[in-house]
C-alpha cells in the first residue's frame, strides 16, 4: 500500500497537477465515437480524447462509471450529443468530477443538440409513448451537415479554451467543412438510388439519415421508442407491409439481430445493417468513412 | 379555411333576410342580388388573401429549421443562426421533479413487529416490512442549480402517513481543481449501498449489516467536501463533519430528538476513499473505504441489544463509537452494451467498535464500569439481467458477533452466542426504464431460534424527471 502510494500515487498526481499545462494538449471528454472524430478532425494533436461510449453500446444505458468521472475531473471540454440521449448518467458525472470547467453553461460544455435542427419533435409528451425526447430525436450524428454545424461551433470553443491553437483551429475547420461539404456531394449523388426507397428501422437512431437521404421509414421493430420488439408488434410489420411495402430492414449494427432476421423470414426482404457511429464497422473508422460505409451497405442491400 | 367560408354564408344569410324581406319590386331584387353578389366577392377577396397568408406563414415556418426541406447538399453553417427560440415561460426554472411510488405485499412466517437482531441493536427502524399489502416510501425529488455557483435538492420521504426531510442540501458547482462542498442534510458517502435510495436497491430490503450498524440510509445534517484526484484512475477522497444526528450503531430509534446532545461543535466525522477503473470495454470497478466516528457525550443511551439477554435495563454513555467498512462493486455487460444483459456485484464489509461506560440494570445496582464490544458484518451480492427486462438476484448477509470486554460488568454481560445470517433471491421485471416490479424470498435468520420465511412482491414506479443515477 504504502510502495503504491509513493512510487505510483503521488508522483502521478504531482505529474498531472503541475505537468499538464506545459504539456498544453487539450483534455476532451467526447460522450459518443463521434464527437471523438470530429475532435481529432477539428484539434488533431492539440487534443487529447476520451471517448466514453462505444459504437456496440446503447448510449441510452450507459453507466456513471468511475473512469468517466475521473476523466470528466481531467477535461477542459466535454462534447456530447445532448437533448437527454445522456441524461442517465452525463449530470451525475459533471456533478461528481468537481471540475468547474464543464458545468452546465460554461466554454467547456458543448450540447451538440443546441446548433442544430432536431427532427421528430414530439408533439404529445407522455411516456406511455416510450422513451421519448421532448427537445426531438437526440441522434443527431447521423446528418453529416450536422457535422458542419457542431464542427464551427466546436471551433469557436477551443479557440476560447486555447486561443494559442486559434489559426490551427480556424484552418481545421476551413479544411474539414470544405472537405465534408464536397464529400456530402459525392454522397447525395452516389445516394440517389436510395430516395424514396421505403425502409423498416429499429430504434430511431438512423432517422437523420434517413431523413437525408429522403428514405421513407415505414415502421420500427420497436413498437414505442425504447421499447424491446414483441411478437404482436412484429406481426403488425408483417400486416403492415402489404399496405406500405419496405426494401429493407435497417438496424445499426449494435442491436440483437434476431427480431429484424424473423422479420426478414416472414416479409421476404433483406436485414442491412449499418453501424450505429463511429467504430460500428470494420469500415467507420472516422466520419467520411462512417457515412461512406453506411451508404454503401445500404446501396448493397438495394441490389440484394 | 372552413371557418371564413362559414362566417361567410352566415353573414350574407344575417343581411339577406332583412333585405329580402323589404324587397317589394324586381328592381329590389336586383339591388338585392348585387349587393349578395358584392358581399360574395368582398369575403371571397378577403378568404383568398387569409389563405394566402396562411400558405405564406406556413411557408416560412417549413423553410426555418428542419432539415427536410433543405437540399440535402446546402451547406449548413449558417443554418444554426436560424435555430427555434424557445418561448420563456414564468415557470421556465422550474426545478426538476422526480417522484418514485412504491408498496409491497409482504408475507412473513414470523411476527415482523417482533423483529430484531439476536446480539445486535440497529440505530433505524428494525421492522423487516409489514405483513399483506403496504404502501412502502414514496420519494419525490426536487433539484436545480440555483445559480452559477450551487445546485440544491430536496428529497422527501412520504412512509405511511409521515413526512421525512431524507436529503436537503446545497452543492458547489465551481469550485473546481475535483473539489465539491456539500452542505445541509445528506446519506453519507460511506460504504457502498448506504448513499444509495431505496428505489435504486437491488433488492427490497437493505443488507443485515446496513440495517444492524447504519440504519436503511445513514445521513447526517452537517458539511461533505471531496476531492477527484486529477488522474486517468478515479481515486475520491472525502470527508464529512455533521452534527450527529442519528447515532450510527447507538440509538434506539436512529434519531436523538432535536440536537440532544446540546453540544456545540461536531458530533459525528466520516472520511472515505474510493477508487475505480475500467477493465477493458466490459467490465468497471470501484472499491471503497470508509471510517465514521461518533461519540454519544454524557447522555446516557439503552443497549437494548443486551436487555433481553441479562433481563434488565442497561444504558451505554461517554462512547465512542467507530465504524470501518470496506466496499467493491463490480459491473459487467459484453461490450458495455447494458441492454441485452449485465451483470452488478456489490460486497460491503463494516466492524463497529464501541467504547465506553456500560450501566447494568439501571432500575436495580446500576453498577457503572468499562465497557468495549467489536461486532463485525457483511454480504455479497450479485443481480443477473439476463434479458432486455428480466433481472434475477441473489444474496447472502452474515453478522459476526465479535468481542466485548465489559470489564467489573463481565459476569453479568454476555453476547449472544449466535451468528445472524440472510439467505436471498429476488427476480424482477423491468418493462421500462421507469418500472420495476419485483418478488423476492428471504430465509432470514437474523433472530435465533427464529427462522423467518418472507416472500415480498413489489412495484417501483418513477414519475417526472428522468434520473441520473450514481454507479
Amino acid at each position: 500500500m504504502k510502495t503504491l502510494l509513493f512510487r505510483w500515487l503521488l508522483p502521478s498526481i504531482l505529474i498531472y497537477t503541475f505537468a499538464s499545462p506545459a504539456m498544453a494538449a487539450l483534455e476532451i471528454f467526447a460522450c459518443e465515437p463521434e464527437w471523438g472524430a470530429l475532435v481529432n478532425e477539428m484539434a488533431g494533436s492539440r487534443a487529447k480524447v476520451f471517448v466514453a461510449t462505444t459504437a456496440m453500446q446503447n448510449p441510452h444505458l450507459v453507466q456513471a462509471r468511475p473512469s468517466l468521472i475521473s476523466h470528466a475531473r481531467l477535461a477542459d471540454l466535454i462534447i456530447y450529443s445532448g437533448a437527454e440521449l445522456e441524461v442517465g448518467y452525463l449530470p451525475v458525472i459533471v456533478q461528481q468530477s468537481g471540475n468547474d470547467k464543464i458545468q452546465v453553461g460554461k466554454t467547456g460544455n458543448l450540447d451538440a443538440s443546441k446548433y442544430v435542427p432536431l427532427i421528430e419533435v414530439p408533439t404529445i409528451l407522455d411516456r406511455s409513448q416510450g422513451d421519448v425526447h421532448p427537445m426531438g430525436n437526440p441522434h443527431i450524428h447521423y446528418d453529416p451537415r450536422n457535422m458542419i454545424r457542431v464542427g464551427a461551433e466546436l471551433r469557436r470553443r477551443l479557440t476560447e479554451i486555447d486561443p494559442a491553437g486559434a489559426t490551427e483551429y480556424e484552418q481545421r475547420y476551413q479544411a474539414f467543412s470544405q472537405r465534408m461539404q464536397e464529400a456530402i456531394t459525392k454522397w447525395v449523388q452516389e445516394a440517389a438510388p436510395l430516395k424514396g426507397v421505403a425502409v423498416i428501422e429499429n430504434h430511431k437512431e438512423i432517422s437523420y439519415l434517413f431523413n437525408w437521404l429522403g428514405m421513407p421509414v415505414t415502421g420500427s421493430l420497436e413498437p414505442k421508442p425504447g421499447v424491446e420488439p414483441t411478437a404482436g408488434h412484429l406481426a403488425e410489420l408483417v400486416a403492415n407491409q402489404k399496405m406500405r411495402p419496405a426494401r429493407m430492414i435497417v438496424p445499426a449494427s449494435n442491436r440483437d439481430p434476431k427480431p429484424a432476421q424473423w422479420l426478414s423470414q416472414q416479409i421476404k426482404i433483406p436485414v442491412v445493417a449499418v453501424p450505429l457511429t463511429v467504430g460500428g464497422s470494420g469500415g467507420a473508422k472516422d466520419l467520411f468513412s462512417l457515412y461512406d460505409d453506411a451508404i454503401r451497405t445500404l446501396l448493397a442491400g438495394l441490389k440484394s | 379555411m372552413f371557418r371564413p367560408t362559414a362566417m361567410a354564408v352566415a353573414t350574407a344569410l344575417a343581411f339577406n333576410v332583412p333585405l329580402a324581406a323589404r324587397a317589394q319590386s324586381s328592381s329590389d331584387l336586383e339591388d338585392v342580388r348585387r349587393q349578395i353578389q358584392d358581399l360574395k366577392d368582398a369575403y371571397e377577396s378577403r378568404i383568398n388573401s387569409l389563405e394566402k397568408r396562411l400558405k405564406n406563414a406556413e411557408e416560412s415556418a417549413r423553410s426555418a429549421p428542419t432539415n427536410a426541406s433543405q437540399p440535402a447538399t446546402e451547406a449548413p453553417a449558417a443554418q444554426a443562426e436560424n435555430l427555434p427560440q424557445k418561448q420563456s415561460t414564468p415557470n421556465a426554472f422550474n426545478p426538476a421533479i422526480s417522484l418514485i411510488l412504491n408498496g409491497t405485499y409482504g408475507n412473513f412466517k414470523q411476527d415482523p413487529t417482533q423483529y430484531g437482531i439476536t446480539g445486535f441493536q440497529p440505530p433505524g427502524a428494525t421492522s423487516p416490512g409489514d405483513r399483506s399489502f403496504s404502501l412502502g416510501e414514496s420519494e419525490l425529488f426536487i433539484t436545480a442549480n440555483v445559480d452559477h455557483m450551487f445546485m440544491g435538492a430536496l428529497n422527501l420521504s412520504l412512509q405511511g402517513d409521515a413526512v421525512s426531510v431524507e436529503e436537503a442540501y446545497f452543492q458547489t458547482l465551481s469550485l473546481g481543481h475535483g473539489f465539491t462542498l456539500k452542505g445541509g442534510r445528506f446519506f453519507s458517502g460511506i460504504g457502498y449501498q448506504n448513499s444509495v435510495h431505496a428505489h435504486a436497491w437491488d433488492f427490497v430490503d437493505p443488507s443485515l449489516v446496513q440495517r444492524a450498524f447504519l440504519g436503511d440510509n445513514y445521513g447526517d445534517d452537517g458539511v461533505q467536501l471531496s476531492w477527484v484526484a486529477p488522474l486517468p484512475l478515479y481515486v475520491e477522497v472525502g470527508g464529512e463533519l455533521g452534527r450527529g444526528r442519528s447515532l450510527a450503531g447507538t440509538a434506539v430509534d436512529g434519531e436523538l430528538a432535536g440536537n440532544d446532545r446540546n453540544k456545540n461543535g461536531v458530533g459525528a466525522g466520516t472520511i472515505f476513499l474510493h477508487v475505480g477503473d475500467d477493465v477493458g470495454a466490459s467490465n468497471s470497478y470501484r472499491v471503497g473505504l470508509s471510517h465514521l466516528r461518533t461519540s454519544t457525550g454524557t447522555n446516557a443511551f439503552p443497549l437494548a441489544d443486551f436487555d433481553s439477554v441479562t433481563g434488565v435495563t442497561n444504558t451505554f454513555s461517554n462512547a465512542q463509537v467507530k465504524i470501518y467498512g470496506a466496499d467493491f462493486v463490480w459491473k459487467w455487460a459484453p461490450e458495455g452494451n447494458y441492454q441485452y444483459q449485465n451483470f452488478k456485484f456489490v460486497a460491503e464489509w463494516f466492524q463497529i467498535h464501541r467504547d465506553g461506560d456500560l450501566t447494568f440494570d439501571t432500575t436495580g445496582p446500576a453498577i457503572t464500569g468499562a465497557f468495549d464490544q467489536r461486532q463485525a458484518g457483511w454480504y455479497v451480492q450479485g443481480a443477473y439481467q439476463f434479458h432486455p427486462y428480466w433481472r434475477v438476484g441473489l444474496r447472502y448477509d452474515q453478522l459476526q458477533k465479535g468481542s466485548i470486554d465489559a470489564g467489573i460488568n463481565s459476569a453479568n454481560i454476555a453476547a449472544p452466542d449466535y451468528t445472524p445470517k440472510r439467505y436471498s433471491a429476488m427476480l424482477d421485471w423491468n418493462p421500462s426504464e421507469f418500472s420495476r416490479i419485483r418478488v423476492q424470498y428471504n430465509e432470514d435468520k437474523s433472530q435465533q431460534f427464529l427462522t423467518d420465511h418472507q416472500i415480498f412482491l413489489q412495484y417501483i414506479y418513477s414519475l417526472g424527471t428522468h434520473g441520473a443515477h450514481k454507479f
